[in-house]
């Protein structure tokens, strides 16, 4: 650990602070909002749980969250791990056209979602594949694996080939090479990746919009037709639960499993 | 061969079991729609017995797309009167047989012989309601609501001013303004003149009832165009500050019907579902608990109250006298219409 | 000889490439090589009879100024965005991987990508009850100020920016976290030493090594903020036409796909141009 002085380091704290306090002022306020009586954010405030009562009886809503969810964690999953072999070949091997490889990661990205979704709403549709959550899901995966491959390369490019070779040189296999060298190495990298993964797949409207089928939808799309007529409160009792949660979660997790990555 | 045949017969059961049960049927419109009421498809099922299964759209092109790419998906779709050409042509609705739907003889009878629904002796779309894109004021702007479009130029409301960000919407608007017919512009540029003039009083751009309803909750605007609906709901479900005029140079009038899509395996319960939507025991309720355009059947308008808006204000002969109706728009025209608008809001800053 | 070496090097590298790529190929790059047709479509006249292939709709990028200003006016918004971003991220990754240690470290980890799971629009229409006159900022400003001001940023440029950082700083404190964490301290304790400046040690030092995560963050924030139609469209009034809000419109407003479409690969082209371009650059000042 680099020695600072103490008030730079307390500089340093402070920003930290001034940061989060940026990045959680929206969802503060989404949260404040959903035990507000006025459906239009209007103050003063005023205490109710009209909103969560009324969630609880919103089976549509419901039924959508679970299937982002489930959703996203199995994009997580694939993408991850598709993502991260990818990755691997990459940093590892040198073959023609890895170049061409490396920049046809960028399409998916640059590509306004509006367009990808409109492409495999045409493509899925006159191919057979059809619409609904098997189709939404081909394409999170799709959308989340650039994302995924890009950090975790980003995360390589700071590791070593030599330990690898150390590795080798010592007559360790390539699988045994991988297991116990290089991914706990890039680990902090994969588990950045996957957290990537998660958040396009679990806020992605665009593209789950063009392939969701009534009854097989997702939050994003149930929210983004809610604000067009009468937007309640509810989507922010919602998005408040899932917030809540997920840090419930993360926190437990990563009691058990070390996020930071200290080497 | 033993398993094949089975799987088969179990598939056939299957069939045979839900053909015999109640049906779903699925309806297309947008959100928040009457269609989509609890208390309408509680009614409906517990009438018929079919499960009304909503999806919705957010323009009336992607309503096209869906259409286009989910052929016998849907059993009823709403669309607006001056889209059902380009539907027809496209093959995507079918004929409907008017017998069988009661009320149908309650509509007015110049909405359901409309051109627009009617093609060849044969009815594709069966009018349901109609009303007005017009202006909507902010109560605690005004003692009194403005008498002319005009009130949207003026210099007191700079900044507190809103426009759909709609180019179709935004140029019939400047035709309004600049004494023209809505559906025939011969000046596009004094339409265009006089809608870089308001561009400065323009606050923001809706795109959502919601966008419309929270700026007046936060008394962000003074005034600006509205759906008639739509301002019906903002007062009646929110009991937001929302009053709408019918100013001196007329409003836009558009026409919202039911069709059959090509391809519904469900015909018989979409003909049973347009009858509910067009019946004054639908209409009264929705229009009551929750806000409603004008019903296009005379019997369900005659159901609601004498005062009410839509009977009332919405009857008026001076209203009717005023109201431009929305005829179809060529798609280059469309096109034209948002080349323009995108200039002048790239223009404006 | 070296020859020989690639072509073995893709062999190994092909089964742990070819499940990612297979996936891109199915989901992405056939449907948009769709799209690449319909782009040289004269119309996408349904029934599909009197569309041939042209390409006006390219043609039509050049024809009018419109496009190309919008065009620069979205690659500036990205250039801002993505500065602002490095600006306030990197301290912030620098400070989370060299400050901070243990449990405090990842709880500040995992809270720096929460915000990123909840509903983007939920998050801008937060944002406007911030930034509107009467709003959270303004009425927290006039609490503090001894004099009246009126604060409204809503429906405004600044409004975008804001809008835009909030929702794309997080990758950028991600990848810079990913690279300087991987830096050995001793690397930087031994610049100290040898009597290197704070400031030469960070500019010699972990500048250099922290460069891939800077890189991959801008390249994942400018490349989706060039595109963007939502935020702007919320936040910015009528200033917020931009580039992608003409693309939106040529789906959403008029049917006309070939030109919405042969925008966004336009729109690619360049976006791939420059960072063609400016990696190389980059690496070199570094």
């Amino acid at each position: 650990m680099i020695r600072a002085p103490a008030f730079l380091s307390g500089l340093g704290r402070f920003y930290i602070g001034l940061v989060l306090v940026f990045l959680y002022l929206p969802l503060v306020i989404m949260a404040a909002m959903s035990f507000n009586v006025s459906p239009f954010y209007q103050l003063p405030f005023e205490w109710t749980t009209e909103w969560y009562v009324a969630l609880s009886d919103n089976d549509g809503l419901i039924a959508a969250t679970l299937n982002s969810l489930e959703i996203a964690v199995m994009t997580t999953i694939i993408a991850t791990i598709l993502g991260t072999a990818a990755s691997l070949a990459l940093f590892r091997y040198d073959f023609a056209g890895k170049r061409v490889l490396q920049a046809l990661l960028f399409p998916p990205i640059a590509i306004p979602w509006l367009i990808s979704g409109t492409a495999m709403l045409i493509f899925f549709f006159g191919t057979g594949v059809g619409r609904g959550l098997h189709a939404i899901l081909l394409g999170h995966v799709a959308l989340a694996l650039p994302y995924v491959i890009i950090v975790v390369s980003a995360r390589l490019a700071t590791f070593s080939k030599d330990l690898e070779d150390a590795a080798y040189s010592l007559g360790a296999s390539a699988w045994q090479t991988t297991r116990k060298v290089t991914l706990p190495c890039i680990a902090p990298g994969i588990v950045a990746g996957g957290l990537f993964a998660f958040a396009v797949s679990f806020d992605q409207f665009v593209v789950s919009y063009f392939l969701a089928t009534p009854g097989q939808t997702t939050l994003p799309v149930e929210i983004y037709a809610a604000i067009r007529k009468g937007f309640t409160p509810e989507i922010n009792a919602v998005s408040t639960i899932i917030i809540v949660f997920s840090m419930s979660l993360m926190f437990v997790v990563s009691r058990f499993f070390r996020f930071g990555g200290d080497q | 061969m033993n398993k094949t045949t089975a799987i088969l017969a179990g598939l056939g059961l299957l069939l045979t079991a839900s053909s015999a049960m109640a049906k779903d049927l699925h309806v297309l419109n947008w959100k928040g729609y009457g269609a989509d009421e609890p208390f309408a498809t509680k009614a409906f099922e517990e009438m018929t017995g079919d499960k009304v299964v909503n999806d919705f759209f957010n323009s009336e092109q992607e309503m096209l797309t869906k259409l286009r790419t989910n052929p016998g998906l849907y059993d009823v779709v709403m669309i607006n009167a001056a889209f059902m050409q380009q539907a027809l042509g496209e093959k995507l609705v079918q004929p409907i047989d008017t017998a069988t739907i009661q009320n149908y003889g309650d509509l007015d009878e110049a909405q359901a012989q409309s051109k627009m629904l009617n093609v060849d002796g044969k009815t594709y779309g069966v009018p349901w309601t109609w009303g007005l894109t017009t202006i909507a004021v902010n109560d605690k702007a005004f003692d009194t609501a403005p008498t002319s479009i005009k009130e949207m130029w003026k210099e007191d409301h700079k900044g507190r001013v809103t426009i759909r960000d709609d180019a179709v919407e935004a140029i019939q608007l400047g035709a309004l303004a600049t004494g023209q017919s809505i559906n025939d512009v011969k000046d596009m540029d004094a339409v265009k003149q006089s809608l870089s003039e308001l561009l400065p009083n323009i606050r923001t751009f809706w795109s959502s009832e919601n966008d419309w309803n929270q700026m007046v909750a936060s008394n962000q605007i003074d005034l600006g165009t509205y759906w008639s609906g739509s301002a019906g709901r903002a007062k009646t479900k929110f009991n937001l500050p929302v009053s709408l005029a019918v100013p001196e140079e007329g409003a836009v009038g558009w026409l919202d019907s039911f069709a059959i899509p090509v391809g519904s395996t469900n015909v018989e319960g979409a003909e049973k579902f347009i009858n509910y939507m067009i019946s004054p025991e639908f209409y009264k309720e929705w229009d009551e608990t929750v806000g409603a355009p004008v019903s296009a059947s005379k019997r369900a308008v005659a159901a609601l109250p004498e005062d009410s808006f839509n009977r009332k204000v919405m009857g008026a002969p001076e209203v009717a006298e005023r109201v431009q109706f929305q005829e179809p728009i060529t798609d280059q025209q469309r096109e034209d219409y948002l080349k323009v608008w995108q200039s002048l809001k790239v223009g404006a800053n | 000889m070296t020859g020989k070496r690639r072509d073995s090097g893709l062999v190994k590298a092909m089964p742990l490439l070819l499940p990612a790529y297979a996936w891109l190929t199915l989901a992405i790059f056939l449907p948009l090589s769709a799209m690449v047709y319909f782009s040289l479509l004269t119309s996408m006249s349904p029934s599909g009879q009197s569309a041939t292939l042209t390409l006006g709709n390219y043609a039509t990028f050049f024809s009018d100024p419109l496009y190309a200003t919008l065009l620069v006016r979205s690659l500036e918004l990205g250039l801002i965005v993505t500065l602002v971003c490095v600006l306030i991220g990197f301290p912030a990754a620098y400070v989370l991987a060299k400050i901070f240690k243990g449990r405090a470290r990842e709880a500040i980890f995992l809270l720096v990508i929460l915000p990123f799971w909840s509903n983007s629009l939920v998050r801008v229409f937060s944002w406007s009850m911030v930034l509107r006159e009467g709003g959270i900022l303004d009425t927290a400003l006039n609490a503090i100020l001894p004099f009246k001001v009126t604060f409204d940023l809503m429906y405004s440029y600044p409004a975008v920016i804001i809008g835009l950082v909030h929702s794309y700083l997080p990758y950028m404190v991600l990848t810079c976290y990913l690279s300087l964490q991987a830096i050995d301290d001793a690397l930087i304790e031994a610049a100290r030493s040898l009597g290197a400046s704070r400031f030469t040690t960070l500019r010699r030092v972990i500048a250099p090594l922290a460069l891939p995560g800077v890189l991959a963050g801008s390249a994942l924030i400018f490349i989706p903020v060039v595109g963007s139609f939502m935020e702007p469209r919320i936040l910015g009034g009528h200033g917020g036409t931009l580039y992608g809000t003409v693309i939106e419109d040529q789906f959403t407003a008029v049917y006309n796909w070939p030109l919405g479409a042969a925008l966004s690969f336009i729109l690619l082209a360049v976006v791939l141009v420059i960072l063609l371009v400016s990696a190389p650059v980059l690496r070199k000042a570094a």
